[in-house]
This record gives structure tokens, C-alpha cells and sequence, in this order.
């Protein structure tokens, strides 16, 4: 069984209350969960937070997942990066101007044990995204770790809306072509 | 049906990376609801990118109690839920306790009897309870499968549109230099259509290294259409949403590239070692 049939197979699991299946769905998933939700709030407290409120509605609604639209991992991160931006967004919290760039957060210490392929990956949209350009890693920082909408991120940067989604859809094409497709279906 | 327009196409990408505007998302998620094969295919596309992009954060540890307090409070928060949605569900339906005089006898009887009639009540209430919560699952399960069919129709109709072209590629002179005797077998079958096509492959390993590219020949030069990753036996199936403009499109080409593939989406930098026409 692959990684994406034993994530299906957790959520099968949590529909029938299986509590390991949760666990071991944390397991497999949490690291990426923690690092990128402390990265777009950038305090502890409120990462932790967002992660229980994340983990208890995949717990109540594995069936929230559509298997049509990606991985089981890409839908975890949704929820979580979801409620993270929905956190940032709220009244009463510190909100801040620019998303955090990947050596700005306050967080512990890097994860010397993720793996190969992990960094294989990192490498890889490192160099899809050098290819490109700066404004295209630019304005996927400023959608996915900002939450700015296209015209937020439009006004910022002087340009026009049309221009934005252009940039936004070329990255994402050419840095959704380094996945293999065993790893997203 | 809402009419699938290129404003809503366009409005894919603002959906992957979560940055709509509450009218933009309300007005894609209604039309999404609608069924509309192009959105979901660019949705499933451009998904991956912004997956990918996620997914190469810089990983961070974190604290280790944090695991346990927050399992801990998902399953307690969970409980104390499901206690409430029963609590309220029996304040909905009160028995009624009808009063009426009686000797002490029969007092304990009515009395006994209640008390078997309000513990049959509650074994009553958690099985109701626990087969609603089994339909629900049952329904959601429903839904899933019923998105599952519905991607995997959309692929198999394919195989028997009128308008699908099979491409078989053949290896190049640089591709016979480099497979020898015993080239690759690569089919791309292409519905003009939808644009949707399939590539087949056996026999197309890459060297360590290396990744195979595959490319589309249009009339303004070669557009990236991924790797190719093949499985341990060079077996490799990969399904692409939008492979290209029936009316630009002339051939697909696989070229052999360094590792991660070229470094522009608009020109092999590797030698091309297998082509095919497309036949228009």
C-alpha cells in the first residue's frame, strides 16, 4: 500500500471512529501542516490553535475530501491553511503587512530528519520558481502565505489584476509539472 | 447551468491559492456544483502547483507535547460535542408524566415502569443516534464516490470520442542512439475535443540522473507538458487535462533532460529522442 492509498485508507478509518487512523494521518501530515500555518501566523499559540480547530474538522468530515481534486495531503493542507488565513484575517489579532519569507519565522528549529524527497521537492520549485522569476514567487507568497486576494496583491505590486493571474497560473503550471503523478493522484 | 466563460476558467487559479474575493469563490463554487469538466481538469492542474509550492516550506519541529494536546483536545472537543447535539435532541422530545392518584402499589409499578420506559428511551435514542451518524457517513461516502465516477468518466470517454487521435511516438535518431535496440513504447491518445489526453509508456526508465520530458509541437515552438516518471519497470500512465490547442498543436516529443526537467518550459535543452505528428 502507497502512501496516497494508506492516507485514503486513514480517512476510511476516521469515518468509523478509528482514533489510530487519526494518529497516524497526523503523523504522516502534521510536520507540513505546523511549518506552514506557523509560517503565515508566525506565533505559536495561535498555530496551535489552528491546527486542533484544523484536526477536528478533518476528524468530523473525512468526507469533505474529493479525491477528484487532488491528494489527501493537499487537502489537509487546505483546511489548515484555510483557518490559519481565517485566523490572520480575524478582528482583535496583530495583523501584519508582508508574508512570512521562509527565514522569518520564529520557530524552533528546522527538521533535520524530513526526508529525501522532501528536499528533492523544495529543490526542484526552488528552481522552477528561479526560472520564472522573482515577481512569480512574489505573488504566490503574497496568495498562499498572505491570503491577499489578486487585487490586494495587484495594487501592492503596481500592476493589474490580469497580470497577476497570469503570473499566478504559469508558476503553478510550471511547478505542478515537477510532481509526479503517482504522488497527487 | 451557469455558463462556463474564460472569466471563470481564469478564476481557477485565484481558487487553488485560496485568494478570491467572496463574490469571485461564491460564483465558481455555484458553477462547480453545476458539474463543468474544464474547471475541475484546471482546478486538479493548477492544484498540484500550489501543493507542491506548500509543500516545500522549510519543515519545522514542533514542540513534542504539542502532539498530545492537540489529539487529546480533538477527540475530548469531539465528545463533549456530540454529548451536547444529544442533550439537545432530547430536550426536543420531553415525556410527558401524566398525573394521577394511586395506591402505593401501584405507585412502584408506574414508577418501575417509567424507569424501564425511560432507559428503553435512551437505547432507543443512541441507536437512533448512532445510525444517524452512519447515514451521514454513508452520504458523504455517496458523495465522494459519485465525484470519483464522475473524474474517471470523464477519462475513459476518451477511449471512444470520435475526435480522438492516437499518436504513436517514434524514437529519433538521437533516440536510437540512446535506447538501441530496444526503443521505449509511447502512445499519446488525444481527444481534440477536450483536449485531454493520455500517454502510455513501457520501456522509458530514465537514466540515473535524468528525467524524461514529454513536449507539444505548436505553431509557435514546443510547450512543456511535464516528466514523464516511469515505474521501476519503465511503465509509466499519465492522464493530462489540457495537452495543448487541437489547432496549433502538429506533434508531441519526448525529450531526454537533466534532472527536474529543462530549464524553460519552451524548449528541451536534452536531445529530443522520440516525436509523433499529431495528424492535423
Amino acid at each position: 500500500m502507497n502512501g496516497q492509498e494508506r492516507d485514503r485508507s486513514c480517512l476510511e478509518g476516521m469515518r468509523t471512529g478509528d482514533t489510530r487512523a487519526l494518529e497516524e494521518l497526523y503523523e504522516r501530515h502534521n510536520g507540513l501542516l505546523y511549518s506552514v500555518v506557523l509560517r503565515i501566523l508566525r506565533e505559536a499559540q495561535g498555530t496551535e490553535q489552528v491546527l486542533r480547530e484544523s484536526w477536528l474538522q478533518i476528524w468530523r468530515g473525512p468526507g469533505g475530501y474529493n479525491v477528484a481534486r487532488g491528494n489527501v495531503g493537499a487537502w489537509l493542507l487546505t483546511v489548515a491553511r484555510n483557518r490559519a488565513i481565517a485566523w490572520l484575517k480575524s478582528d482583535g489579532l496583530p495583523q501584519r503587512a508582508e508574508p512570512a519569507a521562509g527565514g522569518d519565522v520564529p520557530a524552533p528549529t528546522e527538521d533535520a530528519s524530513a526526508n529525501a524527497a522532501h528536499r528533492q521537492m523544495s529543490e526542484r520549485v526552488r528552481r522552477a520558481l528561479d526560472v520564472l522569476g522573482p515577481q512569480h514567487r512574489q505573488v504566490l507568497e503574497l496568495a498562499y502565505f498572505g491570503g491577499l486576494t489578486q487585487g490586494e496583491i495587484a495594487d501592492r505590486l503596481n500592476t493589474s489584476p490580469g497580470t497577476i493571474k497570469s503570473w499566478s497560473r504559469q508558476a503553478l503550471v510550471r511547478i505542478g509539472d515537477l510532481v509526479p503523478h503517482e504522488d497527487w493522484t | 447551468m451557469t455558463p462556463h466563460t474564460e472569466e471563470i476558467l481564469e478564476r481557477c487559479t485565484g481558487y487553488v491559492l485560496g485568494n478570491l474575493s467572496d463574490t469571485e469563490l461564491g460564483a465558481l463554487e455555484a458553477h462547480l456544483k453545476e458539474g463543468c469538466p474544464a474547471c475541475e481538469a484546471e482546478i486538479h492542474r493548477l492544484g498540484r502547483g500550489a501543493w507542491a509550492f506548500a509543500a516545500a516550506t522549510p519543515r519545522l519541529l514542533e514542540p513534542s507535547p504539542m502532539r498530545t494536546r492537540i489529539l487529546e483536545g480533538v477527540l475530548r472537543e469531539s465528545r463533549e460535542r456530540e454529548v451536547k447535539k444529544g442533550q439537545r435532541e432530547g430536550r426536543r422530545a420531553p415525556i410527558p408524566f401524566p398525573r394521577r392518584r394511586s395506591t402505593p402499589v401501584f405507585g412502584w409499578l408506574a414508577f418501575l415502569a417509567a424507569v424501564v420506559f425511560a432507559v428503553s428511551c435512551v437505547i432507543e435514542w443512541r441507536a437512533a443516534s448512532r445510525m444517524q451518524r452512519e447515514l451521514s457517513a454513508a452520504g458523504e461516502e455517496v458523495t465522494r464516490l459519485n465525484g470519483e465516477i464522475q473524474s474517471e468518466r470523464q477519462w475513459t470517454a476518451i477511449a471512444t470520442a470520435p475526435q480522438t487521435r492516437v499518436i504513436q511516438l517514434a524514437p529519433t535518431p538521437a533516440g536510437w542512439a540512446q535506447f538501441g535496440a530496444t526503443p521505449p513504447h509511447v502512445r499519446v491518445t488525444y481527444d481534440s475535443a477536450t483536449r485531454q489526453a493520455i500517454i502510455s509508456a513501457s520501456g522509458l526508465a530514465a537514466p540515473p540522473g535524468k528525467d524524461y520530458q514529454l513536449w507539444a509541437i505548436t505553431n509557435t515552438g514546443p510547450v512543456g507538458l511535464g516528466l514523464l516518471h516511469a515505474d521501476r519497470d519503465g511503465r509509466a500512465t499519465i492522464r493530462l487535462p489540457n495537452a495543448g490547442d487541437p489547432f496549433t498543436l502538429s506533434a508531441f516529443a519526448i525529450s531526454l533532460e537533466n534532472e527536474g526537467g529543462a530549464p524553460t518550459p519552451t524548449a528541451p535543452a536534452g536531445p529530443v529522442v522520440m516525436a509523433g505528428k499529431s495528424g492535423t
